[in-house]
């Protein structure tokens, strides 16, 4: 059973400097061929400041930072037990190349469910991201599933 | 890359341009892992897929990745204000995954033009894998 005593617990800040050639290796993986990720003319003429960050990029720094990691050991569950349920983004700026982002999770509910396939516990994290000038870039929100 | 798109040119019911993936292989998954981080070798590793009790599968934010390219194919990613998925199915190397999605709504709320959609990731087998939503903001044909 996940630590219940962790719910509204929030974690220390983590920081993620944003790379151009980071976002690129996102969509190239994907197989998005959106120009606007790979080129900075396209993106300008499609009206961005620079390369964006694609849809899903706030995957990396919360990946590459380790912070996930260290959430699911702080709620006490199995990582090789441990199953993504969802995944909610609010999007409230752009984010670029050079870009510093802060981002600051918090654990929001832990409950307990059971199913046909037996019980799981269903932990609710959400992260804000902010950028170096300390305006808000994104909301997260993630469920993980720990089947038992 | 997504063509200019209006408020107005939009109706409820409107189907979001299909898009089929090709298939997931390993050398994506690895790609993947490297890119976003996500080292969880279940993805990568077919012997630990096996341990795991499940196989080796895809990672569930590839195919987010998928759904997100088919949504900004279509109205440009600068106009999304939200998306979420919930990972409803496994994604499997060999999986050929296609992404379909329609307007359910549309309104003017405080100032913005609002469109909301559904959208849906299945694989060959015409299982769903993600079910989700997107939310946009569009602007007024000029």
């Amino acid at each position: 059973m996940a630590d219940k005593s962790m719910v509204n617990r929030e974690f220390p800040p983590f920081t993620w400097e944003v790379e151009r050639g980071k976002i690129r290796e996102l969509v190239q993986a994907i197989g998005d061929k959106n120009p606007i990720y790979l080129k900075r003319e396209e993106a300008v003429k499609a009206g961005y400041k620079d390369t964006p960050a694609s849809p899903t990029f706030i995957t990396v720094p919360m990946m590459w930072t380790n912070i996930l990691i260290d959430v699911i050991k702080a709620v006490k569950i199995n990582y090789a037990k441990v199953l993504h349920g969802e995944e909610s983004y609010e999007y409230i700026q752009e984010i670029y190349p050079g870009d510093v982002l802060t981002g600051k999770i918090k654990v929001v509910s832990i409950d307990e469910k059971s199913g046909k396939s037996g019980s799981m516990d269903l932990i609710r994290l959400e992260t804000l991201y902010t950028n170096q000038r300390n305006e808000q870039v994104l909301k997260a929100s993630t469920l993980l599933v720990e089947r038992k | 890359m997504a063509a200019e798109l209006f408020f107005q040119d939009i109706n409820v019911g409107d189907e979001i341009p299909v898009l089929v993936k090709k298939p997931v292989n390993k050398v994506q998954l690895v790609r993947y892992a490297g890119a976003s981080g996500d080292f969880n070798p279940l993805h990568t590793d077919p012997e630990a897929g096996k341990a795991a009790g499940i196989g080796q599968i895809a990672h569930g934010m590839l195919i987010m990745g998928f759904v997100a390219e088919a949504v900004t194919n279509w109205v440009p990613k600068t106009y999304l204000r939200k998306f979420t998925v919930r990972f409803a199915g496994m994604t499997r190397p060999d999986d050929v995954i296609t992404v379909t999605g329609r307007v359910t709504e549309k309104k003017q709320d405080s100032g913005s033009n609002i469109v909301k959609g559904e959208l849906l990731a299945k694989n060959q087998k015409d299982e769903t894998v993600i079910a989700g939503s997107f939310e946009a903001a569009l602007p007024d044909k000029k």
